[in-house]
């Protein structure tokens, strides 16, 4: 099972970093008439028979029901590595749509490729920075006591409780009206860092904390070793709780860069990232009529299950911290 | 089977087949068409923002609009279907044959809503806290003929003679904006200097009063406002039954329009803030289909989103980029926007394509094709190297002059789709002409707050409008108006056109003449189309959406579009 999500996450992978090749049009370009145009179907077979992979003509019958139909006067054939497309269509059929189209009829399947590496770049980032800078002032606090460990504890406390909206608003108003997708990469994934380290170090505070108290933890102090040194042998106790934190953090920070965009700190409406697509598909209208739109909730579910699969096996059982209690080495 | 078996069979399959007929029927709402008014009842709406005060003498914003609506009457109304005067407050009223001096008659025997007699008093103390400078009402720019005042006297309890200083185009229908307030609750507030804070949203509901059909009960910030029932309240229907129908209608706070229309959708409420958006038209008319919503459509919206550059003269916007003031550059932009692509992929269809401010909503104050920019891109890139912009390093972006990219950034609302999505859509658009456009959602407020600073260089928003006659937009159209998006709050106009779009507004105000005024009014409107200082693309199409259990209702496309006759409302049947 491992294996299989793990398999998964380097498909993404893979996806994502070939988006240019693998996209059948580019993820920004809208196509007039095909507003909330559903996914087309491939066919392999008509009534001539059976042929090559094949798509039909998608043509508009009402506008404001959206109403497409397949035009089944002529064959669309598959083109398998043409102009730089791994899959596209002649032109003149109009565009190749494997997922439909959004609301200004841009190519879904193209942005949820696109978008990919955007979100998932900034979520992991974001995710593993809050990871190291919780994991190491967690593991300071809990390992040192006393007001060093009141310090930090206060500071997460204070960090929780700040009003986040406000502060990217404030934050927003000192860079230009205009940033760059690479600025609001890097700036969101600071943020992200930012916010969510005070949760990841009050858990590895507790952990670790605790773990000083041991007596392998003592063994090691008798035997002379520093502060640091003490550290690296009490922090491996958090591994599983890091990694069930990482998992958790992912879909948070996806969700809060769809949150960002609302304060203008997001990529911007014609970027495609998954939190803007997220956003497309929250109104009413895609769950009734347009349920394809939905479908970067799906691509963000197998992504937060594999990763949970890979996460929970390595940490013997999802959701739980390592056995504490074992015989260390 | 013996026949009599078989006729007690029949028997009580016919009765089970009654009964369920029956049940049904009682259960169902009757139809609008054969519906008698009843008393009593409640309606539930739903209403996307907070209210601040509920002194429309003091406030402006659309809530506060509401609750006077709701709670207070005005002397005579507008009918927003007909255009007539309809008497309210005043039963009659005769004027000199200038238009300029009119004697109105109240309506008698009347009183507020804690008991406490209407009279002339109550008239002119309105009058009086509207001019008073304290007060700063809203309202006090629109109630001024050449800049002064209306006079007011009082003939006696019953009777008041209004004089207009000069001649005023707009006449009593301009009474429609006024809700009479009651003396004795406020008059201590006026002197005292503390008038804008009487009725604040925190206040004490108890102290306030009205002659509106209804009274404001309960306030839970963020949940909901509860209206009950006026028993002081002097209208009856045709058949001598008094008004309102309703017992209570309450108006539940709910920002989210997605919200909203699930509500509706599930019958937790009977009307929602306003029109449908397109993409849900679809949905809405299955659910009609299924019984359980009404759609009205009541045509052209008249308040129309608009694109306009920070044009201010020693704004960052125009030292940096020059060509943002030119008129060459916003009609290219204009050749180059194809609108009914916006229509049909926007607003699926859904709309009207404009070129300007007016909208067919507004009636006969439109003319069709009136500074119409047919979709050109040969033009539109004419002109733009007619302004020396011209892609030099081949990046598929124009430079100018100094070798500077022709990009500007556009603000928009984000969560208003049809303006992120027809931003988004300009912004593809103008690429094909080499313009590079940074679509730059951002939370409502920020956009105000934006303009209000002159931070940006486009932006892509609207304001509501109150009313079909083009006084009512004066703030947009005079160039010390505070809504003239482009340069507002001019001391002087910056321009010679502009100086004669003041001029004629004014003239406008002052006329009586309806041909005179849409002569004065087209002029104006293609001074406007002749230099382009904004852009207009598509006016929707308002589809009104209520639940099957509301009765009476005559939509209109001026917000409210149901709530505007809220007395006449009746409940049909009973909740889903």
């Amino acid at each position: 099972m491992r294996r299989a999500a793990a398999a998964v996450l380097c498909a993404i992978l893979l996806v994502a970093t070939a988006a240019p090749w693998i996209a059948s049009n580019p993820p920004d370009l809208p196509f007039g008439d095909r507003a909330f145009a559903p996914p087309m179907r491939v066919h392999l077979h008509d009534t001539d028979g059976w042929h090559a992979p094949f798509v039909y003509r998608q043509r508009l019958v009402n506008r404001i029901d959206r109403t497409y139909v397949e035009d089944h006067t002529a064959r669309v054939p598959l083109r398998w590595w043409t102009n730089g497309r791994l899959v596209s269509i002649d032109p003149g059929a109009g565009p190749l749509l494997w997922c439909g189209a959004d609301a200004l009829g841009r190519d879904l399947c193209a942005r949820l490729v696109y978008g990919a590496r955007l979100s998932l770049g900034v979520a992991v980032l974001g995710a593993c920075g809050a990871l190291l800078l919780g994991a190491l002032l967690g593991a300071v606090a809990g390992s040192s006591g006393g007001r060093l460990d009141t310090l930090i504890t206060t500071v997460a406390d204070f960090v929780l409780v700040l009003p986040i909206v406000y502060l990217v608003i404030v934050l927003r108003a000192t860079r230009p009206l205009v940033i760059s997708p690479a600025e609001a990469f890097w700036l969101m994934t600071i943020l992200f860092a930012f916010v969510a380290w005070p949760d990841v170090a009050r858990g590895v505070r507790s952990i670790v904390a605790t773990e000083r108290t041991r007596d392998y933890a003592a063994a090691v102090r008798a035997l002379g070793a520093g502060r640091w040194r003490v550290m690296t042998h009490l922090l491996p106790a958090a591994y599983g709780f890091l990694r069930i934190e990482f998992v958790l953090l992912i879909p948070a920070l996806l969700a809060a860069e769809s949150t960002l965009s609302f304060v203008g700190f997001g990529f911007g409406g014609a970027t495609p990232s998954w939190g803007g697509l997220l956003k497309d598909g929250e109104a009413l209208t895609a769950m009734y009529a347009a349920p394809w739109l939905l479908l970067p909730a799906a691509a963000l579910f197998v992504v937060v299950l594999a990763l949970q699969t890979v996460a929970g096996a390595r940490a013997g059982v999802a959701g739980s911290v390592v056995d504490t209690t074992a015989p260390r080495r | 089977m013996t026949p009599s078996r078989m006729f007690r069979l029949a028997l009580v399959i016919a009765l089970v087949v009654a009964a369920v007929i029956f049940s049904r029927r009682c259960g169902a709402p009757q139809s609008e068409a054969d519906a008698v008014p009843q008393n009593g009842g409640t309606l539930v709406a739903t209403y996307r923002t907070e209210p601040t005060h509920f002194n429309r003498l003091v406030e402006a914003r659309p809530m506060a609009r509401l609750t006077a609506l709701l709670t207070q009457a005005t002397l005579l109304r507008v009918d927003p279907n007909t255009g007539a005067l309809v008497p309210r407050l005043a039963t009659e009223w005769t004027g000199t044959p200038d238009g300029l001096t009119w004697t109105v008659t109240l309506r008698r025997g009347i009183c507020f809503s804690d008991g406490t007699a209407f009279t002339a008093s109550d008239v002119l103390f309105t009058f009086q806290a509207i001019y008073d400078e304290r007060v700063k009402s809203p309202l006090a720019l629109d109630m001024r003929a050449k800049g002064q005042s209306f006079q007011l006297r009082a003939i006696d309890d019953h009777h008041i003679v209004l004089t207009f200083p000069s001649p005023f185009g707009q006449g009593l229908a301009i009474l429609d904006s006024v809700p009479i307030l009651p003396r004795h609750k406020l008059q201590a507030a006026l002197d005292a200097g503390t008038f804008r804070d009487a009725w604040s949203a925190s206040a004490n509901l108890s102290d306030m009063a009205g002659l509106g059909p209804f009274m404001l009960q309960a306030y839970a910030p963020a949940q909901h406002l509860r209206f009950v029932r006026n028993p002081h309240f002097w209208r009856t229907d045709a058949t001598g039954q008094k008004l309102p129908y309703l017992d209570e209608l309450e108006v539940q706070i709910v920002p989210e329009q997605n919200a909203e229309l699930l509500r509706l959708q599930s019958g937790t409420s009977d009307l929602t803030n306003g029109g449908a958006r397109a993409e849900d038209l679809a949905m809405l008319r299955d659910a009609e289909t299924a019984g359980r919503v009404t759609l009205v459509d009541v045509g052209p919206a008249i308040d129309v989103s608009t694109l306009w550059f920070n044009l201010t003269p020693g704004s960052k916007a125009v030292a940096d980029k020059p060509w943002l003031a030119q008129e060459a550059f916003r009609r290219a932009i204009s050749h180059a926007v194809n609108r009914q692509a916006i229509v049909d992929t926007v607003h699926l269809g859904a709309a009207a394509v404009v070129y300007g401010p007016v909208s067919p909503g507004h009636g006969d104050w439109f003319v069709p094709d009136l500074g119409a920019t047919p979709f050109d891109l040969a033009r539109a890139r004419t002109l733009l190297t007619s302004l020396g912009l011209q892609d030099r390093n081949g990046d598929g972006v124009l430079d100018d002059a100094s070798n500077r990219p022709v990009e500007f950034s556009l603000l928009t609302q984000s969560g208003h789709t049809e303006r992120e999505r027809t931003s988004t859509l300009v912004g593809e658009q103008l690429r094909q002409v080499g313009i590079k456009v940074n679509v730059v959602p951002m939370d409502q407020r920020v956009v105000q707050a934006r303009y209000a600073s002159g931070d940006y260089e486009g932006i892509y928003y609207g304001a509501q409008a109150n009313s079909k006659d083009p006084t009512g937009s004066r703030a947009f159209w005079l160039s010390n108006g505070p809504m003239h998006f482009w340069n507002p709050n001019q001391p002087t106009a910056g321009s010679e056109w502009e100086g004669r779009i003041d001029a004629l507004m004014l003239q406008l105000a002052e006329t009586m003449d309806h041909a005179e005024r849409k002569r004065q009014f087209t002029e104006a409107q293609q001074l406007l189309a002749d230099h382009v200082p904004a852009l207009w693309f598509a006016a929707p199409h308002v589809s009104v959406p209520m639940s099957m259990r509301v009765g009476g209702a005559t939509p209109t496309v001026i917000q409210p579009p149901v709530l505007w006759n809220a007395e006449e409302l009746f409940v049909l049947g009973p909740r889903r």
